[in-house]
């Protein structure tokens, strides 16, 4: 059994009060002042790096850089950078790596520079794209059968960083904060073959 | 105790006390207040009003760490951090630090406690099943523990009246072991659900797949708004989608004008009167000022959660009561159980790649017990029984993770794409209650109010162990006949620790004879008829589905007859 599906792409821009309160109507419930004020308490969003890094080195900051827009890179939508995935990873490695953890990413880069060197007398953030590109897939074939590695650690923060991040969840994945009734089966190309932000 | 505030006096004494206001407390205090007792309601922790849950409508960017928190914060929620999913930076405020609440383990226990108004009736799952004479007839057939003091027809009704106030979604499916209630409209099945449930169907007899009983509302309830399908629960739902008591059971007791509630109100222990025989009151450390304060009633209900009522009881030392308030069977903190999950399977589908869904559904699907049910699904190698948990769902972007080799501009797409689909199922299965099992006080570690703590020591056994054997090997054998592939087996039996399952049940059980059990057919301590039991301390048996909407019955079960029993003057 299909479900009619009327809205076709999600609502971009809808706020928090905005959404509590459509659902609300919609209802036919009454969601007073206080309840209201108690869900829009938010949490203070992430703070970005503003000139300085935290927790790495400006050398650091810009291996991380480079090789998480490699691993994700601006095309028709948004890349690592744009989102501000270097930031996240460079918040990340202070209080939420334990020191084991920030020493295997630090010790990651620096072995990511020194490859770099090895193999192209330069910096990895000199290299070209390609030239990138072959230097973290020698460590990612290099790390495939380790349980947890530094090329772990960049992919995950990379990958979580992006697809958390504000700009993609509101405009790159489908946003719908307050869907309403659960549609339990609705076409692929409905929402744009695009996952739903969670 | 020095400084002891408000003995005796007249605006410290009720009609009624009831301990704790989760999903038993909280039906205590809306039977209690409706049917016109003056109620106290006492909370160890903070208020929250329906609402006040700062969390609901933030975006996962709008927390600094998205879904991580800070070592330094992870450090004071160490053993509440053990299931893996309550410390998000989303939910952690609900769960209690462990530096504050310290508890010891004989054997690991992982005791998840939420102390504030409405306790884990903020925090739970919201699968609403009912026992059926399956479950209380097992311990008397089998010679198991002690014989429940009730059979189905005693809370059948009660489960209606629980059902019909808290609203549960769910199917009629007709199935004797697991009885149809008062229910909305049930959720839908996904695509690959529907797919499986009617594969499995054609292949195993009688293993219906069904859709989750669960207490979101389906269409707007008694004043509450239905799903938004979020499924951010855990975090409180400001439409009061999903019953909880700050959402339900308590604004229906503020309603009667006959209820006070007192936060930061620790129960440290009952008061006893030898020479009426009765309790006659509580006292209570005011968590903020560490100030004592007794409190009188003619009747009191704790509703606590099963281990802190238990530690009540415990506390509550006497002449009469040596070993703990009611304790004449020696039973009170024995018998602990849980149930015992994360142990099943999960598979891919290749198939209908062009379907998705809208939403997030609070709410999966359930394969009820079919293990053990007569003679044709007998098993020689462990009593009792299982059911399966489970969804399907498209796969996340969180699948890029572990594909170290892919990235650039071919990977991203394809994360933003919904991945394949994947089914998986998950067993929750009865743990026998085992006197060994149990909980005791430890008067050498004590807490941030001198009081002491209670150490834990249980453990699964070989009946636990024998059947997990066939949660898994019965997951994998489904999976694969339902067709799907690169279908693996789980079982995670060191991470489903008793405790984690959050159904702590058992220590201080129901039964006919006060000899060998601590309360009575009516949830009434056998020796002290003005004290009642009603939260999960209060099981015989533990069955295998989720026990809170059980608690609900036989808590209005239980204050219609301590009202009654009032008004003949026999309380």
């Amino acid at each position: 059994m299909h479900h009619s599906h009327s809205e076709s792409s999600a609502p971009q821009l809808i706020t928090r009060r905005e959404a509590i309160q459509r659902a609300a109507l919609l209802l036919g419930v009454a969601i007073s002042p206080s309840i209201l004020a108690g869900a829009l308490r938010a949490q203070p969003a992430a703070a970005g790096v503003v000139g300085k890094p935290l927790n790495l080195t400006a050398k650091e900051f810009s291996i991380v850089t480079a090789a998480a827009e490699r691993i994700l890179p601006r095309t028709d939508t948004p890349g690592a950078t744009d989102v501000g995935v270097p930031a996240f990873i460079d918040l990340m490695v202070g209080g939420y790596m334990t020191a084991d953890e920030q020493k295997m990413f630090k010790a990651g880069l620096a072995e990511t520079e020194a490859a770099s060197m090895k193999a192209h007398r330069a910096g990895f953030t000199a290299l070209a794209p390609a030239q990138q590109d072959a230097v973290l897939k020698a460590i990612a074939t290099a790390s495939q059968k380790k349980g947890k590695s530094f090329f772990h650690q960049l992919r995950e923060l990379t990958i979580l960083g992006y697809f958390t991040s504000e700009p993609v969840g509101k405009n790159v994945l489908h946003y719908d904060p307050v869907p309403g009734k659960f549609q339990s089966d609705v076409p692929l190309a409905e929402v744009g073959n695009r996952s739903w932000t969670k | 105790m020095a400084n002891i505030q408000g003995a005796g006096t007249k605006q410290n004494t009720y009609d009624a006390i009831v301990i704790g206001s989760g999903i038993s407390g909280g039906w205590a205090a809306k039977e209690l207040s409706e049917k016109g007792l003056k109620t106290l309601v006492l909370e160890r922790g903070r208020d929250v009003k329906h609402g006040d849950y700062p969390t609901a409508m933030t975006e996962s960017w709008e927390f600094p760490g998205r879904n991580k928190l800070p070592n330094a914060e992870v450090a004071k929620q160490e053993k509440q951090n053990r299931t893996g999913y309550t410390t998000h930076p989303a939910s952690a405020h609900w769960f209690v630090n462990d530096l504050e609440n310290p508890y010891s383990e004989d054997k690991r226990f992982d005791w998840m406690c939420g102390y504030h108004v409405g306790g884990r009736s903020l925090l739970w799952g919201r699968q609403s099943y009912r026992l059926s004479d399956l479950d209380f007839e097992a311990n008397a057939k089998e010679s198991v523990a002690v014989d429940w003091p009730i059979r189905y027809a005693d809370i059948a009704p009660w489960y209606d009246y629980a059902e019909r106030f808290a609203g549960i979604s769910g199917n009629r499916d007709g199935l004797p072991h697991l009885p149809d209630g008062q229910f909305l409209p049930p959720m839908d099945m996904n695509c690959l659900e529907i797919d499986v449930r009617q594969r499995i169907a054609a292949k195993f007899d009688g293993r219906p797949m069904i859709i989750g009983r669960a207490a979101n509302l389906t269409q707007p309830h008694n004043g509450r708004g239905s799903c938004q399908s979020r499924n951010r629960c855990i975090r409180g739902c400001p439409y009061g989608a999903y019953f909880s008591s700050n959402a339900a059971t308590l604004p229906a007791a503020y309603a009667t004008g006959n209820l006070t509630l007192r936060p930061f109100s620790i129960v440290n222990e009952l008061i006893y009167d030898k020479a009426r025989g009765r309790a006659t009151g509580v006292r209570v450390i005011d968590a903020e000022t560490n100030e004592v304060i007794e409190f009188h009633a003619k009747v009191i209900f704790c509703c606590a959660s099963a281990v802190a009522s238990t530690f009540i009881l415990m506390n509550s030392k006497s002449d009469r009561f040596p070993n703990g308030f009611g304790n004449d069977s020696g039973e009170l903190g024995h018998n602990l159980m849980d149930h015992h999950f994360k142990v099943g399977a999960a598979g891919i589908s290749e198939e209908f790649k062009d379907r998705y869904y809208k939403g997030q559904r609070p709410n999966g699907i359930y394969i009820p017990r079919f293990r053990n049910l007569n003679k044709a699904t007998a098993r020689k190698d462990y009593l009792r029984g299982f059911g399966y948990q489970g969804s399907a769902s498209r796969v996340d972007w969180a699948r890029g993770i572990k594909e170290l080799n892919m990235f650039g501009a071919g990977l991203k797409a394809d994360l933003i794409a919904p991945g394949p689909w994947r089914f998986g199922i998950g067993s929750w299965g009865e743990c026998l209650p085992y006197h060994a099992n149990r909980v005791y006080l430890n008067s050498k570690l004590r807490d941030k109010w001198g009081q002491p703590t209670v150490t834990f020591d249980c453990g699964w056994k070989e009946n636990e162990l024998a059947m997990r054997k066939d949660m898994k090997a019965s997951a994998i054998e489904m999976l694969e006949a339902a067709g799907l592939k690169e279908v693996a087996g789980f079982d995670d039996v060191v991470n489903s620790a008793p405790g984690n399952c959050i159904h702590e049940m058992g220590t201080a059980r129901m039964g006919r004879d006060p000899k060998t059990s601590v309360l009575n057919k009516w949830n009434q301590v056998h020796t002290s008829p003005n004290v009642f039991v009603t939260d999960g301390a209060c099981m015989t048996s533990g069955a295998c589905v989720n026990p809170s909407l059980t608690y609900m019955a036989l808590t209005a079960r239980a204050c219609d007859y301590a009202v009654s029993e009032m008004k003949k003057q026999n309380i």
